[in-house]
């Protein structure tokens, strides 16, 4: 059936803790939405920070998300360091916020997708808590890192539903009202049952949970730690004008 | 030992479920025991009672006593219960709170915050004796509905409970797997657990069960001793609304020369990245008359239908009716899926439009004359999301007749109906095949088949192995 944000657990190659992945993404967000444009040591930084969870994506069964991922940014990183400067007018209007979007917000999103596709609900649990994360944090966190893939499939649901009685509606309103509704009740129903199958198996008790969940750090996550956090610190430097 | 004194229970307003009143009961150490009676008479109530998901998850007005293993119900925590009671629900997709099987298993252990090395070593001891070696190191997303239930019993398992509750566990297993079930069951109550199933499907629970309980409007109103209970005459027991007691078994005829009406021609599709899939040479079915698609839970029934109503755009093949061939796009507009869950394809705010927009030409008088047809009247202008499963199911069907559609198809119309219920699906289906709508639905309900169905498809691998004939069509 589709596999769109589950996790394949058992079947990585590449092993990351789960705190290095949120490292990756507070590290690529920061660097890349705040970062200067590519001049100087940023050239080196902002390519770098992004082509990260490309490559992360290629030790994983989405490999083709990390080429397709890649290839864009490639194509945008050249964009903006060559065209952008010879173009005016109307392509230069439409280039820069394309370009933006690729190379500034996109690889936030893939490198969320790289943690939400990697990651089991009980490495994630197990992170949070050595990070010392209070358990009214974990649960709501964890409840909503379970319930992606479920959204993802009620909507697939959902979309087949109206394609197959081919509703067409007058106005875009009614069209969202159309998918969000069942959406929404679709969801709260499973979040009801979930949360009382959780509570059943004493979920949410006053005892200090155990985890047997394996969690470390080895040289990747040293490796990927090194280049999220150089990268952030280094474009501080410049923003400072330090560098 | 549990020890309900007294007790009656009502939901706050905003729940559907029904509540209970008066009970008074006592079951032993080490007893299996058999909930029955119709939807909405209260045993899902009494199941959460006795785990305590009422009144701590769920709100409403409460008196009298429930006692679970010499805990007080109503003064202990949720997490004091579940140390004691392990419960395994009716929905395979939302009682699993992490995505891999191992880390399931260990879950209720972590909960209790034992040490990591117990957790191990219990949920090695889980995997042996329940025999589910093969369902590890597998994300709990590409198990089957059955391996789903097993696992669920097994991790309950795995924190070593006194009391297993169990509400409607089979609801959406095959036959397989119904006896999959049975057999972990077995293993549970010669530990010396105390077993509470409420059920609809009753018959493979014949030599597990030591006491039945007939419920009727939230009350306790027949008890029976396993044996009486098991050899009840069949008029008695469908005067109580109950499912067959015996495994059902179909009998077939031989094939008719009849003229068939409708052909599936060279259908295949593959699931992208795996090797599952369907491939349907050529399979002959026909107008005005009811396909049953039976096989295991994965044989590819759904995909069929899938393909069939053209909601797979890779998928080849094609549909023949009356000599006119219907490709996808076709197909689309031709064919209409009622899918097993019905919440996902109503979208208007009251059953009225939801009829309305689904008419070629928009007609109210037609269309509150078909909702009439379906006993639907009374809720024209009820949202129809805050209709019960049963009248949703029929909202839906309204709207498959409303489209003119040639070709209805059903996806497990049945899994979780009662007797009543059941019937009266069958009731509808087979009017649909009268008015002469070409009818397929996939199903694992036996007795749902033996009531209406007139051809019977098997499924296996996603190839069609037989296609053989129940009953004649009755001509009208």
């Amino acid at each position: 059936m589709n596999t769109f944000l589950h996790t394949t657990a058992g079947k990585r190659h590449l092993r990351l803790d789960p705190r290095t992945k949120f490292a990756l993404i507070l590290c690529t967000s920061f660097t890349l939405v705040w970062g200067m444009s590519l001049i100087g040591v940023m050239a080196v930084v902002r390519p770098a920070l992004a082509f990260v969870p490309a490559i992360l994506l290629l030790f994983t069964p989405r490999l083709r998300v990390g080429i397709v991922y890649g290839i864009l940014e490639i194509l945008c990183f050249t964009a903006e360091i060559t065209v952008f400067q010879s173009t005016t007018g109307f392509w230069n209007l439409i280039l820069l916020p394309v370009c933006a979007i690729i190379t500034r917000y996109m690889p936030c999103v893939v490198a969320a997708y790289y943690m939400m596709a990697t990651t089991t609900v009980s490495e994630f649990i197990a992170g949070m808590e050595r990070m010392n994360v209070t358990q009214k944090i974990v649960i709501p966190l964890s409840v909503m890192f379970r319930f992606f893939p479920t959204i993802v499939r009620e909507h697939r649901c959902i979309n087949d539903a109206m394609r197959m009685r081919n509703i067409t509606a007058s106005n875009p309103v009614s069209m969202l009202e159309y998918r969000i509704v069942p959406l929404i009740a679709a969801v709260a129903k499973i979040g009801d049952e979930l949360s009382a199958a959780a509570l059943t198996r004493g979920f949410g008790g006053d005892v200090k949970r155990s985890n047997v969940c394996e969690i470390g750090f080895g040289v990747q996550d040293i490796i990927i730690l090194l280049i999220s956090f150089g990268g952030a610190f280094t474009s501080i430097l410049a923003k400072v004008g330090l560098i | 030992m549990i020890r309900i004194e007294n007790l009656s229970f009502y939901y706050k307003r905003g729940r559907s479920d029904a509540g209970v009143n008066n009970i008074n009961l006592k079951i032993n150490m080490g007893e299996v025991v058999l909930l029955c009676g119709e939807s909405g008479c209260g045993k899902t109530t009494l199941t959460r009672l006795i785990n305590g998901l009422v009144p701590h998850y769920y709100d409403g007005d409460i008196d009298g006593t429930v006692f679970t293993h010499g805990k007080n119900v109503q003064k202990s925590t949720l997490y004091e219960l579940s140390r004691i009671v392990g419960s395994v629900f009716q929905n395979p997709r939302s009682q699993f709170y992490t995505v891999d099987t191992y880390s399931e298993l260990a879950f209720g252990c972590e909960n209790q915050g034992l040490p990591v090395d117990e957790i191990k070593k219990r949920v090695d001891e889980t995997i042996y004796f329940m025999e589910i070696e093969h369902l590890m190191g597998r994300s709990i997303f590409d198990l089957s509905g059955g391996e789903k239930q097993k696992l669920a019993c097994a991790s309950v398992w795995a924190a070593s409970p006194k009391v297993l509750v169990l509400d409607e566990p089979s609801a959406n297993l095959d036959e397989k797997a119904i006896e999959d079930l049975r057999a972990v069951l077995e293993k549970c109550k010669s530990a010396g657990i105390t077993i509470i199933i409420a059920e609809h499907r009753l018959y493979y629970l014949k030599g597990l069960v030591n006491r039945v309980l007939f419920m009727e409007n939230g009350q306790i109103t027949k008890e029976f001793d396993a044996k009486s209970f098991f050899e009840m005459k069949d008029s008695q027991r469908i005067s109580f609304g109950l499912r067959t007691l015996t495994p059902p078994t179909l009998s077939f005829s031989e094939s008719a020369n009849e003229s068939h009406s409708a052909v599936l021609s060279n259908f295949k599709f593959k699931y992208k990245h795996s090797e599952i899939g369907i491939s349907v040479k050529k399979v002959c079915i026909y107008k005005g008359a009811i396909t049953a698609i039976t096989g295991h839970n994965g044989a590819g029934k759904t995909t069929l239908l899938r393909c069939l109503c053209g909601l797979e755009k890779t998928a080849e093949g094609e549909l023949w009716l009356e000599d006119e061939v219907h490709k996808r796009k076709k197909r689309l507009k031709n064919c209409f899926l009622v899918m097993q869950d019905v919440g996902h394809q109503l979208f208007c705010e009251s059953v009225l439009d939801e009829v309305m927009i689904s008419m070629p030409n928009a007609d109210k008088e037609k269309a509150l004359a078909l909702l009439k047809a379906l006993d639907l009247e009374k809720f024209a202008s009820d949202h129809p999301l805050s209709l019960s499963g049963g009248q949703k199911q029929r909202v839906a069907i309204a709207c498959a007749v409303a489209s003119e559609r040639q070709v209805i198809l059903f996806d497990e119309p049945t899994s979780g109906l009662d007797l009543r219920h059941m019937e009266a699906v069958s009731k509808v289906i087979e009017r649909l095949a009268q008015s002469g709508k070409t009818v397929l639905v996939t199903t694992h309900d036996k007795e749902f088949i033996k009531a209406c169905c007139h051809y019977v498809l098997h499924m296996k691998n996603g190839e069609v192995t037989a296609n053989r004939i129940l009953k004649e069509v009755e001509k009208v």
